[in-house]
């Protein structure tokens, strides 16, 4: 074939694929442009999307409209729309779709635009600030008292109806780390809590394209897909939830691992390994779902090290917790064993009870979801015994956490994102975004019937 | 799955040695065997069996919703045109007439105010829609700022005259 003739359709190709970048670019503004929308709309004031505030935002008042829920669907379902398109070519075309610079702008962009708007979506955030309030100003234990024990204090009317009795079910490490916040003010706290998610966030990104390279994946696709999903930045970073620190935690272990040099030694290899698995405890410690990736790294490096690690980590933070908070402060299955009691309507048992005609879950549905887990996890146990990989895995794990919990909130089926973009089983990216997308169907019945 | 393991998180195989003494099909393995493929296709369908039960649940779901959500809708029509009040805080409860009965109750104020600042009328509803409302079957007041308890009700009226004190 002359070279002519060769250079024939490759020309054709490239001519075929001019209007990638330009598609990429639309969406990655349509993005923007949503998330503008929707954080001055929320300045307006509380709406069902927009939990009541303290004055956080103020200077942006009055540029907007107030933010109902329909309007937040639509917006919801055009960014979801822009993201898949914008990550199916991210990770089809790479760089030819989506330069390195825009991509890292634009999630910057979006990052920062959900950081200088209002607390969005949920209450959980002033929760927070209220248990180190109580610890801090109040002298009272987190863990043996909810929020209604400091009714006089100014955070308190903006703590959600459902948490206001309830003692923390965050780990010692997180309560310790939001405690130097409270003397910040109400104000102050919440400005310091919402900077935290979006070093959080930041962190976990850059992390998450640590990883990639590592593995040999387009970096810029790889974070595209976490850092633009709309439950990403406008769940996870406008509520300001842990969430993200405990994927930071998630993300440094496995970059710690994975990153590894390979002509390292193997005591050198051994101390990451053994450092991975403190900070997994870092993150269990923060919240404990991280915890699952434990067992998954240990049988897959089958290695003393990791398990030294955790039993250190683990020795350390019970000390630190039990001197700071006493029994309950290190009692994460009781806790645990309480939240997994909850039912939210956008649980996946929930539906299916509904589907089965049921008015809702029963106590012998949590024990037959719980047994559904076990037997997940230990069938992940197994393949990644024999071979299987232990992120992959991980990342399932965290799936099938999310899955059959009886209480699912948007930020939960974010845990295992930044895993499913690091590993080579496409089928983990494919069924976390499938169970992303029905979580958003699920939340569409108020465009199909209004309630006025 | 079939993700095989990278190079960076490999160790010699001397280091594996100590599993030998297992029989074969116990032993570790530092990657997957290209031979699993049937077990990858098999995880494969259940995910995908799965996957589509749970899209059923979540759409059942959403057209329960959306049915609830038109009833409601007809529910507050309904107060709004019986006591000729265009009030927008106005209570349904799903429970008191028995969950998942279709009977709802629905209080709000008799006159302007806050919500539950003035006497309550709480109407029952059940029945077809017809014409966007359904049917008034009684009810009942509340003082200002009580909850619907039975202790509490007062001037019960239509067929749920038993949900009142004597």
């Amino acid at each position: 074939m002359s070279a002519v003739a060769q250079g024939e359709p490759r020309l054709a190709h490239e001519r075929s694929e001019r209007w990638v970048p330009a598609l990429a670019a639309v969406c990655g503004l349509l993005l923007l442009a949503i998330a503008v929308e929707i954080v001055i709309d929320a300045a307006a004031g509380p709406s069902p999307v927009v939990p009541k505030s303290p004055e956080l935002v103020g200077w942006l008042s009055g540029l907007g409209e107030r933010l109902g829920y329909r309007g937040f669907l639509i917006a919801l379902l055009i960014s979801c729309g822009a993201y898949g398109t914008l990550a199916t070519l991210a990770r089809r075309f790479g760089a030819s779709a989506i330069s390195t610079r825009w991509a890292i702008f634009l999630l910057a962009a979006l990052q920062l635009i959900v950081f200088v708007g209002p607390v969005l979506l949920s209450t959980d955030v002033f929760s927070y600030v209220a248990y180190a309030r109580m610890g801090v100003e109040h002298g009272l234990n987190p863990y043996t008292h909810g929020p209604d024990a400091i009714v006089h204090d100014p955070i308190y009317r903006y703590v959600g109806h459902d948490w206001d009795r309830v003692a923390t079910a965050y780990g010692p490490l997180y309560t310790l780390l939001s405690y130097p916040l409270a003397p910040l003010g109400v104000v102050g706290a919440l400005w310091a809590m919402k900077l935290e998610a979006l070093l959080a966030s930041a962190g976990t990104l850059a992390l998450t394209w640590r990883c990639a390279r590592a593995r040999g994946f387009d970096p810029v696709a790889a974070v595209l897909v976490v850092g633009a999903n709309p439950l990403y930045f406008l769940y996870a970073l406008g509520g300001a939830h842990n969430d993200l620190i405990m994927m930071l935690a998630m993300m440094a272990a496995v970059s710690l691992v994975v990153v590894a040099p390979s002509a390292g030694s193997s005591t050198r290899s051994a101390r990451r390994e053994a450092g991975a698995a403190a900070l997994i405890v870092a993150g269990a410690l923060t919240k404990a779902t991280v915890a699952v990736l434990l067992p998954f790294m240990i049988v897959s490096k089958r290695r003393l090290a990791p398990i030294l690690g955790t039993v250190a980590a683990l020795a350390l933070g019970a000390i630190v917790g039990y001197v700071a908070f006493g029994i309950h402060g290190i009692n994460i299955v009781a806790a645990l064993n309480r939240d997994a009691a909850f039912v939210s309507t956008d649980s996946f048992a929930n539906e299916i009870a509904h589907l089965l005609g049921k008015p809702g879950v029963f106590p012998i549905d949590h024990d037959l979801l719980k047994a559904a887990l076990v037997l997940i996890l230990l069938h992940l146990l197994w393949r990644t015994w024999r071979g299987y990989d232990w992120v992959a895995a991980s990342g399932w794990a965290l799936l099938a956490i999310s899955v059959t919990s009886t209480w699912l909130l948007a930020w939960y089926i974010l845990w295992p994102l930044p895993l499913a973009v690091v590993t080579r089983d496409r089928r983990l990216l494919a069924a976390t975004l499938a169970i992303q997308a029905l979580f958003i169907i699920h939340q569409t019945s108020p465009l199909l019937a209004p309630v006025q | 799955m079939s993700g095989a393991s990278l190079s960076s998180e490999e160790r010699l195989p001397v280091e594996e040695r100590r599993w030998e003494r297992l029989p074969r099909w116990l032993r570790p393995r530092i990657s997957e065997q290209r031979g699993s493929r049937r077990l990858w296709r098999l995880e494969t369908t259940v995910l995908v069996v799965v996957g589509l039960f749970l899209a059923v649940a979540v759409v059942n779901d959403l057209a329960r919703q959306t049915r609830i959500n038109h009833r409601l809708v007809a529910d507050l029509t309904t107060w709004r045109h019986y006591t000729d009040h265009d009030y927008k805080n106005i209570s349904i409860d799903q429970e008191t007439l028995g969950a998942g009965s279709n009977r709802e109750v629905l209080c709000g104020n008799t006159s302007g105010g806050a919500p539950g600042s003035k006497t309550q009328v709480c109407l029952a509803i059940w029945g077809p829609t017809v014409n966007g409302r359904r049917t008034v079957h009684g009810g009942w007041y509340l003082p200002p700022y009580y909850e619907d308890v039975r202790s509490e009700r007062y001037g019960c009226f239509g067929s749920v005259r038993e949900l009142c004190p004597r």
